[in-house]
């Protein structure tokens, strides 16, 4: 269960100080799907960061399975995004110049596997995301939609826990849309906790979300 | 580990191009600095493996602030000196070549001294003795063959003495090329017919060698015969290497300062380059610390990246170095280093390699390049993965 409490994030310039978030506090249970809605702006993606562990907030807590993440160094941080959370995100963070199989390799290395065992679980997460027959192929040659499937494939490949979607369907026609809905379906039913922000409308009528939010201004509306 | 070489080298071979205008630069700088440790080590090598077969002082007739011939009564006088063995008296002098306005250098060898016989086995193949004295014969060095050829004097070569006599010598042989560096532009002859071409007269000589076989009767020695004569001129084996090692310690110096500049500016450039991270290594630190690298994972996956890049940088440097030294013999950069003192330098260099010196070049170029990369990288990956991300 990952628990919110009181967060508040704010960002200093030189001139003054902007409130990313104020006093947002929310509980999400394990295998939950949560949609978290609101205009660009809002604080969606500061809330996603703070529940990815990529920001701390300015105060507040973040409880994860009864620990406060928040206090956390950079060593249980980066093991906790390691071993606990994928991400999907809109801006392809893929590196281009790679095959889809070799951009699944960038989290693997990080866990002792045999060279066996790396292969067997890209080939799943590519078989689930469906894009096993692109994977010798160079990302930069790939549709929008078929990136969208590489970056589910990485974020699946070590079997995360949680899965957070910034704005995953910005990017990405009415087709490729539906076809991401249902891979995210299939995922819950796998028991995974996701968390996916959006204010793409095509998520408002979905029966497997469990909880919406709404953020305005960087409260919860 | 494997795991991340393994992907450390598919990101390496994929985004090579990103690497190569600094491999390539690194490789230039490393050569050049490696040619000089090359040809600083080998002449130093040559000219000490020369000097060691040298007599320990060498004395002159020094009047007035000039060398005049030395008499050969000296020889005996100093025979009378304990501690001291060998003493020989030397006859050589410059012979101005004419037709190419090139200078060669004539040293007078005494064929009936064995010692004379085996260090010149070591120069020619064999030498026959009898044969060589049969007629005027002369040993030439081989920039002194090329300048002979060039003008047909292919088998021997009519010498003017002071006295406006024609002496015609005959070429007995050529001098190997690989011998060392002050053979290029000698000539051996016997030491009469040396006596007579450089106008020496009898009962005097150019200077006289004597040997001190224990070393520390050498200062004694060294006391004793300048008490001896006040108007001679000493000079000792190991003022000459001093000399030498100074030399081309200073030359090799002067290389090294210009290279420090250089270098120094290839840093600041390299850490321009990186202190305003591009966007596709930004995104890659981006994407490595948003899958859970650490921070400390992801500055050792740069370093390893940079080490890579440094190490085959500095092979290719070096082999190319080796390369130009030992197997072009270092156009250019070899003139800078033996001058045009006699002749165009036809040297060969032997193969000397200064490992420290190599050891020190790669450590003095890699440690300021991995940090120069580094730093800036360890200045974004510090910053929250957010941050970075955006």
């Amino acid at each position: 269960m990952i628990v919110m409490k009181n967060i508040y994030k704010s960002f200093e310039n030189e001139s003054e100080i902007f409130h990313a978030l104020e006093d947002v506090s929310l509980k999400i249970q394990e295998g939950e799907m949560i949609l978290i809605q609101g205009e660009s702006g809002s604080g969606k993606s500061t809330l996603l960061s703070i529940l990815g562990l990529l920001m701390k907030p300015t105060s507040g807590s973040v409880e994860i399975k009864g620990e406060n993440i928040v206090s956390f160094s950079d060593i249980h941080t980066s093991d906790y995004r390691k071993n606990e959370i994928g991400f999907i995100t809109q801006n392809f963070h893929l590196f281009e110049e790679l095959t889809v199989k070799d951009n699944l390799l960038a989290p693997l290395v990080l866990h002792p596997l045999s060279p066996y065992e790396i292969e067997k679980k890209i080939e799943n997460a590519l078989t689930i995301a469906n894009i096993h027959h692109k994977k010798e192929q160079v990302v930069s040659s790939l549709s929008r939609g078929e990136k969208q499937r590489c970056i589910i494939a990485r974020a699946l490949v070590n079997n995360p826990k949680i899965l957070i979607c910034d704005e995953p369907t910005a990017n990405l026609d009415v087709k490729n849309s539906l076809l991401f809905i249902e891979t995210l379906k299939k995922l819950k039913k796998n028991g995974r906790t996701i968390i996916l922000a959006t204010h793409d409308t095509i998520f408002e009528n979905l029966t497997f979300i469990d909880q919406k939010i709404s953020l305005k201004e960087g409260k919860i509306d | 580990m494997l795991n991340k070489l393994n992907f450390l080298l598919i990101l390496l071979l994929t985004y090579k191009k990103k690497h190569l205008s600094i491999f390539l630069l690194s490789s230039l700088l490393i050569s050049i600095v490696s040619s000089v440790v090359f040809i600083s080590s080998s002449i130093k090598h040559d000219i000490f493996h020369t000097l060691e077969s040298q007599a320990d002082f060498t004395i002159q007739k020094y009047k007035a602030g000039k060398v005049l011939n030395t008499p050969t009564k000296w020889i005996d006088e100093f025979l009378q000196i304990d501690g001291i063995t060998n003493v020989q008296g030397r006859i050589y002098g410059t012979h101005f070549y004419e037709p190419a306005e090139e200078y060669f250098t004539i040293i007078g060898i005494d064929l009936f001294d064995t010692q004379v016989v085996s260090s010149l086995n070591k120069l020619i193949d064999d030498i026959n003795t009898t044969q060589f004295l049969s007629r005027q014969n002369m040993i030439i060095g081989s920039d002194v063959k090329k300048f002979l050829d060039e003008y047909h004097y292919f088998d021997y070569y009519n010498f003017r003495p002071p006295d406006r006599s024609i002496e015609k010598v005959f070429i007995y042989d050529t001098l190997n090329k690989h011998s060392n560096i002050v053979s290029g532009d000698t000539i051996l002859m016997d030491i009469s017919l040396a006596r007579k071409i450089l106008g020496v007269e009898d009962g005097y000589v150019t200077d006289i060698i004597l040997t001190t076989p224990n070393p520390q009767e050498i200062d004694t020695v060294k006391i004793k015969l300048r008490i001896s004569h006040f108007d001679m001129r000493l000079i000792q084996k190991e003022e000459i290497k001093k000399y030498y090692q100074n030399l081309y310690n200073y030359k090799g110096g002067i290389f090294l300062v210009l290279y420090i500049i250089v270098i120094l500016s290839f840093l600041l450039i390299l850490y321009q380059r990186y202190s305003i991270i591009s966007n596709s290594d930004a995104k890659e630190v981006a994407i490595l610390r948003q899958l859970g690298w650490q921070i400390k994972e992801v500055i050792w996956f740069k370093i390893l990246e940079n080490i890579f890049v440094i190490l085959s940088a500095y092979i290719l440097g070096v082999s190319l170095a080796y390369f130009y030294v030992y197997f072009l013999n270092a156009p250019i950069l070899k003139n800078i280093f033996l001058g045009y003192s006699n002749l165009d330098i036809q040297t060969i260099f032997s193969p000397a390699i200064s490992f420290t010196e190599l050891f020190l070049i790669f450590i003095f170029f890699t440690v300021p390049f991995i940090a120069t990369i580094t730093i800036p990288v360890w200045r974004l990956s510090t910053k929250e993965p957010s941050e970075i991300i955006k």
